[in-house]
């Protein structure tokens, strides 16, 4: 077996491992660098619940190998909120009940973050398209369209509000 | 068990991993192979990812038509206005996060019933480049999607010409509005020549084991109008092109039966 090192960027700060083959993305940030935000779902690409972004893209961190994105910037819940404060995704899903049991909760809002990068001005339909790809069983759907429709309303939010 | 993972920046180290390995497995954006892996029912020994080959580079021009490098990922390609006519199959292609990572290249070689993009490259008429560690060659899609790469071989871009305005049609089916596999995928080329249909190509996913031209329905478009007469008479033909199969999302009986009402619509641009 051939163990290797890499590095990633990770919000922002370069994180280097040690990993056995076929370490998946996911793995390594729950398991090696204990960033446990970011969920195991189903591990095959179809719920939604480890949606990352990698280089500005947001991606399933349980299908990529870690091997291959040496020196990607990737991008996770953790690094949402600046320090005391809450993001915007993050304060409009709190006030908006878009939670329910919160394991599809990070997939979601990073898939919304990517849509925001891209389209600031979202429409409703361009929200439910963003989310097709993450499942959330609480079926909670509606309150998490509104709160991706809500945060890109939010310019910013003070640091205050979260405490 | 997986022994290693690699990333080569060359093809001819692509060659070499593949030489190597007792049990290597090409990669693109791993949106099949990687649920395998996770699975831990394979016997793969080396994951050879295609991802750093630069592969994901796209020209179009008038002329020369369109090349896409094979790791490009099907998101990519809605950045380019002269693919507009196929934004209605990127947007049917999985979810926005899927389509940022599965490949062009990979798609050739994902089993029903998925495949949506291959439907669409056999029907434009594409055309794959294929290197070895030393050659390479070019092969229509068509073919390639039926026989597959021989060990070595690895699919280097897809290049097709721009159909001309309005003759692209694509339909596809699921159970969903959004993100679904298909009950059957319809792609075509019908260009018009003095008011009739001349050298059209209709393909179909999810009702053939492959990828494939429904050539009996091509039979009965060439020569006519295009109207809902000949549409309906064609579409009705595609039962002698067709191999269904049960699957979670259709039964193959169902899908004989709706073959022909969706191939019509297709063609005929209807909702």
């Amino acid at each position: 077996m051939n163990n290797s090192r890499v590095a990633i960027e990770l919000n922002g700060r370069t994180q280097d491992m040690l990993v056995q083959p076929g370490t998946t993305l996911l793995s390594a940030l729950r398991e090696t660098l204990n960033f446990t935000a970011t969920k195991r779902g189903c591990d095959q690409g179809g719920c939604g619940a480890c949606t990352v972004i990698v280089d500005g893209n947001a991606m399933l961190s349980c299908l990529i190998p870690i091997e291959t994105i040496a020196g990607a910037r990737v991008e996770t819940v953790e690094g949402l909120a600046p320090t005391g404060g809450l993001h915007p995704l993050q304060q409009a899903f709190l006030d908006g009940f878009a939670t329910q049991c919160g394991f599809c909760t990070s997939g979601m809002m990073m898939a919304i973050k990517s849509l925001l990068y891209v389209t600031p001005d979202p429409s409703r339909e361009d929200a439910v398209r963003a989310i097709s790809g993450n499942v959330c069983r609480c079926t909670g759907y509606t309150a998490i369209i509104d709160a991706a429709l809500d945060a890109a309303k939010l310019k910013s939010v003070p640091a205050s509000k979260a405490a | 068990m997986l022994q290693s993972v690699i990333a080569p920046r060359s093809i001819a180290e692509v060659a070499k991993a593949l030489a190597k390995s007792a049990a290597p497995l090409l990669m693109a954006g791993g949106t099949t192979v990687m649920p395998m892996i996770n699975s831990g029912q394979h016997d793969v020994a080396t994951l050879v990812s295609l991802r750093n080959l630069g592969l994901d580079k796209v020209s179009i021009s008038k002329k020369a038509g369109v090349t896409i490098g094979a790791a490009t990922p099907i998101a990519a390609l809605s950045r380019y206005k002269e693919l507009a006519f196929l934004a209605g199959a990127i947007a049917s292609f999985g979810s926005p996060t899927l389509r940022n990572m599965a490949t062009v290249g990979g798609n050739l070689f994902v089993q029903r019933p998925a495949g949506d993009f291959a439907v669409c490259l056999v029907a434009l008429g594409a055309s794959a480049t294929i290197a070895k560690a030393k050659s390479s060659r070019v092969e229509a899609v068509e073919t390639l999607v039926r026989k597959g790469l021989k060990p070595g071989e690895i699919v280097t871009q897809v290049s097709f010409p721009l159909p001309a305005a309005g003759t692209f049609k694509f339909r596809k089916v699921g159970r969903r509005a959004l993100n679904t596999p298909a009950i059957i995928t319809v792609a075509a080329v019908v260009p018009l020549v003095r008011g009739v249909i001349r050298n059209c190509r209709v393909a179909l996913g999810a009702v053939v084991p492959r990828p494939a031209r429904a050539s009996h329905v091509e039979a009965l478009l060439e020569g006519k109008p295009l109207n809902l007469e000949t549409a309906s008479t064609a579409a009705m033909a595609a039962s002698a092109d067709i191999d269904p199969a049960d699957d979670a999302v259709a039964s193959a009986w169902y899908r004989a039966r709706v073959t022909p009402v969706h191939i019509r619509r297709a063609i005929m641009g209807e909702q």
